[in-house]
């Protein structure tokens, strides 16, 4: 079973707890930089506007 | 003046009584049957079954709704149909039971020209021994399949919390609880919200958790997966769905049916055919669905139910059901109009039609016991469904057509996903995801079998904001607020 470790400063590392030769030790994690991006205002705003504009072009392909 | 009667009022049926309640005016008659008195708006149940949202903010009155729009509400449940009426009437009907409205248990036959099957599902726990009996859901469990199962959720999970703040170790394990289920996204979603949940309060090193699901590979969300431009290589919901667990260190079991669900632990088969336990401190299974159980009558009585519905209680429509392997399925196999073969004045939408198989390659155990994800049908799939099926009504009881004159085949639409981790609008991150078509289409999209440009997946706070926006956007629609009709399906 994982188990979310700390790394040396006592933050939670999102790589520590993957155990080598588990399910988990086969995919991807993302670096720290994602991470960032993931929740970086400026770049979310132009990102919340591409996913509107991906759903409504979806919705017009979708209505016949 | 003709009738339209419309059985449910979830996503299809609401979406079908409002817009006719709009186009017929007073010129014709619009019936609800449901047997609830609220509607819901299920997605953020999620949000409920985490104690981060209340039963009140999710869902809301039908009744005032209805009287507003002249549709005739009757708070009851179907239980059969007679589509060449009786003996001494040639006149279609529904026999109604009412669940509400101060006639509870009173019976009734209600005409109809038209009829609509949008009952969405029979949350069938019964399927499973221990996880339910027949629509109840069982003691062992938690469910967030409705406002009031979440409620009692995040009660459960409160608890949970208590004990590990008071330094006690919790085994959380969530997913499907049989190995035909469908809807492995709510609970994607929902242990997504758990693990933030935990780490919010401070006690995720407490927990283990597990992903316990029917689905040969994660990420096969019953379409047999999906493929999206991601890093520069066009990547697999496999290792999407792989790296969201692995990112949160979260143990997965796939390929699992549960069969039986004690006090504790959960005892399912795998699809190597092994029979394995997995233990518990709170657990959130989600049950096979299946049809409401209604039954068809001929005009002579006699029964009629199989030609009607499928054997798992959906409704049939026109779709290809001859049962052909994988290796033959089509697009073309599912259905378009979602008009009944044998009744022309009766359509299904939702979940309440038969697909004519599921989308995941079907997979057996050593044993042979099936374990397949069923399609998934919920939400915006539903909601386009009722729009077309509403929209070909319409020009037949207008009288300008006499064929349907509106389509939706669940291999010719696209549907939006949006898999919150939390509900701040700053913190925690959401998968949005977008699929066009659902049902693959190798011949058109050769390879991944839909379209690249259309099918996207990312994790970002952007998405947090679409499913807050899709919340309020939605229950606004529901209510049939001003401008209602602008807010797309």
């Amino acid at each position: 079973m994982s188990e979310i470790k700390k790394d040396v400063k006592g933050n939670h590392s999102h790589v520590q707890h993957v155990e080598p030769y588990t399910p988990q030790f086969g995919t991807m994690i993302p670096s720290g930089t994602q991470k960032f991006m993931r929740t970086c205002v400026i770049w979310q705003v132009c990102r919340f506007l591409a996913i509107n504009i991906k759903m409504m072009t979806l919705i017009i392909k979708s209505h016949h | 003046m003709a009738r339209l009667v419309i059985l449910g009022a979830g996503v299809a049926g609401h979406t079908a009584a409002s817009f006719a309640a709009k186009w017929l005016g007073k010129e014709h008659e619009v019936v609800v049957v449901t047997p609830n008195a609220k509607w819901n708006w299920i997605p953020s149940n999620i949000w409920v079954g985490v104690g981060a949202m209340t039963k009140e903010e999710v869902t809301f009155d039908l009744a005032p709704v209805y009287a507003k729009t002249k549709i005739n509400y009757k708070q009851a449940k179907a239980i059969s149909i007679n589509p060449e009426g009786k003996q001494d009437s040639n006149n279609s009907f529904v026999t109604i039971e009412y669940t509400g409205q101060g006639k509870e248990g009173e019976s009734e036959e209600v005409e109809y020209d038209y009829l609509i099957n949008a009952t969405g599902p029979k949350l069938n726990f019964g399927a499973t021994e221990g996880l339910g009996e027949g629509t109840t859901m069982g003691e062992h469990t938690v469910s967030v399949c409705t406002a009031d199962h979440a409620v009692h959720a995040a009660h459960e999970l409160e608890a949970c919390i208590e004990k590990m703040k008071a330094g006690e170790r919790q085994k959380f394990l969530i997913g499907t609880g049989h190995g035909m289920c469908t809807c492995q996204g709510a609970a994607f979603e929902y242990i997504f919200n758990i693990e933030h949940t935990l780490q919010e309060r401070g006690v995720r090193d407490m927990a283990d958790m597990t992903w316990i699901s029917n689905e040969s590979f994660l990420g096969d969300f019953g379409m047999g997966g999906l493929h999206f431009k991601m890093g520069g290589f066009i990547t697999s919901s496999k290792v999407f769905a792989e790296s969201l667990y692995a990112e949160r260190g979260m143990d997965w079991i796939i390929g699992a049916h549960v069969n039986k669900v004690e006090k504790g632990m959960v005892t399912y088969e795998s699809l190597d055919g092994s029979i394995n336990t997995q233990d518990f401190d709170f657990a959130m299974l989600i049950p096979p669905f299946a049809g409401v159980g209604m039954k068809a009558f001929a005009k002579d009585g006699s029964d009629i139910t199989s030609t009607v519905f499928a054997p798992n209680g959906m409704m049939k429509v026109d779709a290809d059901y001859s049962g052909k392997p994988y290796a033959e399925w089509k697009p073309s196999d599912w259905p378009r109009t979602l008009q009944s073969p044998a009744y022309k004045n009766i359509f299904a939408a939702g979940i309440a039609f038969a697909p004519p198989h599921p989308i995941s390659k079907p997979m057996k155990s050593a044993n042979g016991t099936p374990i397949t994800p069923t399609p998934p049908r919920t939400g915006m799939p539903s909601a386009m469904m009722a729009k077309a099926v509403i929209s070909s009504i319409v020009d037949m009881m207008t009288g300008k057509s006499t064929e349907p004159t509106h389509t939706s085949s669940m291999a010719e639409v696209g549907a939006a996903c949006v898999a919150s981790s939390g509900k701040g609008m700053l913190s925690g991150t959401a998968a949005a995801m977008t699929v066009f078509p659902i049902v693959p289409d190798f011949e058109k999209y050769p390879g991944t079998g839909r379209d690249i440009n259309g099918t996207t997946g990312e994790i970002g706070l952007a998405a947090h904001w679409v499913k807050h926006l899709l919340h309020h956007a939605f229950i606004w629609k529901a209510k049939l607020k001003p401008g209602w009709t602008l807010i797309p399906e």
